[in-house]
């Protein structure tokens, strides 16, 4: 069953908007690490969807600083990324 | 055919920009932020590519301050509806389009602000920044919020001192709104130097890209209310826009096509180079303006300033007929008030205003000669 299945290597920074998602994405790039722009839905279940960046769980102190750097604003953290 | 009417919409348009457009609706024109497959994704990143171009080019912050828009008309009701409150004062120019003067004539009629004209002086030889920076700032007043102007006129060829202007407003305290319709893609603009807080533009005109793709380019931290509400993609639960900008400006579906469009656009702007374009137009522009000014018929309007327009009038001819001789010879002009009616004031041209020719980058010399003889032809001449 694939049903909600995640990823344990893989994390999650919940973003927002695309745009804001696209400019993590691009700053995590530019810093050589692989990042993908998913779609969050369950990850709030108050305000709706959000944009968020996958990256792998081992990059986790490098992307914090990374985004920060950007000026890239992360509502939150989580492990575990869809499969 | 002969296309000389590039400030309404520019043509023909670069084959870079058909074939990105058609490449778009054929390959990846998924809904840009609406979902996370991979045709949703593929147009997203084409519109994220096109955001950074265009703060690139014009001197954003960034690609979320570039909203998209319609055409300039949406961003400039955009700026001016979400900037303005009631009891504020809005200082315009005597060359506003109707895309500027409509929205604050209506919000000065329903008593929700006042308004006044400060002069250009566009027919003064002697005008400098100086003096047009004196009749600013002899208008503005403890409550004035904003000042907006057009960067080039779509009459004439007649540009404003807008980086004097940007420090005025920013001395002021005043928000800043440029109309852009006929200077992006012609003119240098960097928002940032020139004090801009929204930079409105359309995306068809002198950057090359399809009808439907204007933007508005906020300044720095400049926060509006919205003039549209509807769908984000993002924060659905809520009943309110979200506070994150590009998406709080743009509810509903973005034209991803035309977008794509503009992207290259502003790309083979880049390549020709601005300031040959600049170049070649201002020189058509000068052999257009020797040329008509030898048949005695022809009055030109504001001719002492050089860019790619010219207005003018031929007597006992009214300009509807001019334009209808001239499309009959087979040129492409504007004729009448273009949507001006304070810029015609200004310039003083008669009733049923005048014909605006506005050659383009592809436009030659001949093309100039073939022209001025079919008016010399319509004026009875030849």
């Amino acid at each position: 069953m694939m049903r909600n299945e995640t990823n344990d290597r893989e994390c999650i920074a919940v973003i927002g908007s695309m745009t804001q998602a696209m400019r993590a994405q691009k700053a995590l790039a530019s810093a050589a690490v692989r990042a993908k722009v998913i779609k969050a839905d369950s990850f709030d279940e108050t305000q709706g969807c959000a944009y968020a960046v996958s990256y792998p769980c081992a990059q986790e102190a490098n992307v914090r600083s990374i985004l920060q750097h950007a000026g890239v604003r992360v509502r939150s953290f989580s492990k575990g990324g869809w499969r | 055919m002969v296309y000389l009417d590039n400030a309404a919409t520019s043509f023909p348009k670069p084959s870079a920009v058909l074939y990105e457009q058609e490449r778009c609706m054929r390959d990846y024109c998924g809904n840009p932020g609406r979902g996370s497959h991979a045709l949703a994704l593929a147009a997203a990143e084409k519109i994220y590519e096109c955001r950074t171009e265009i703060a690139d080019f014009f001197g954003g912050a960034g690609a979320e301050n570039v909203v998209f828009t319609m055409n300039t008309t949406m961003a400039l009701n955009m700026a001016i509806k979400g900037l303005l409150h009631r009891g504020d004062h809005v200082l315009i120019s005597d060359m506003e389009h109707n895309a500027v003067f409509r929205p604050i004539y209506k919000l000065a009629r329903e008593g929700l602000i006042t308004y006044d004209v400060f002069p250009t002086m566009t027919l003064d030889p002697c005008r400098s920044a100086e003096t047009i920076c004196r009749g600013i700032e002899a208008r503005i007043r403890p409550n004035t919020r904003m000042l907006i102007c057009a960067h080039a006129s779509n009459i004439c060829s007649a540009v404003l001192p807008i980086e004097a202007i940007g420090a005025l407003c920013r001395k002021h305290g005043i928000f800043f709104v440029v109309d852009a319709a006929q200077s992006a893609g012609h003119l240098p603009i960097h928002v940032g130097q020139m004090g801009i807080d929204a930079l409105c533009a359309p995306g068809h005109k002198g950057l090359l890209g399809p009808q439907g793709s204007g933007f508005l380019l906020w300044g720095e931290d400049v926060v509006a209310d919205t003039l549209l509400e509807g769908g984000s993609g993002f924060r659905s639960l809520e009943g309110t826009m979200p506070d994150e900008a590009p998406e709080r400006y743009e509810a509903g579906t973005l034209p991803t096509p035309a977008i794509a469009g503009l992207c290259e656009g502003i790309r083979t702007v880049r390549r020709l180079g601005l300031s040959n374009m600049e170049r070649h137009e201002r020189e058509i522009n000068r052999y257009l303006a020797s040329m008509l000014s030898q048949i005695p018929e022809i009055t030109l309007y504001a001719p002492m300033h050089r860019g790619s327009i010219l207005l003018f009038h031929a007597d006992g001819i009214s300009a509807d007929r001019m334009g209808y001789e001239l499309d009959q010879r087979g040129f492409c002009v504007r004729a009448g008030y273009h949507c001006s009616a304070l810029g015609h004031a200004t310039l003083r041209t008669p009733v049923g205003g005048a014909v605006r020719v506005s050659p383009g980058f592809y436009n030659t010399h001949a093309h100039i000669e073939a022209f001025a003889k079919a008016v010399s032809e319509i004026c009875g001449r030849n």
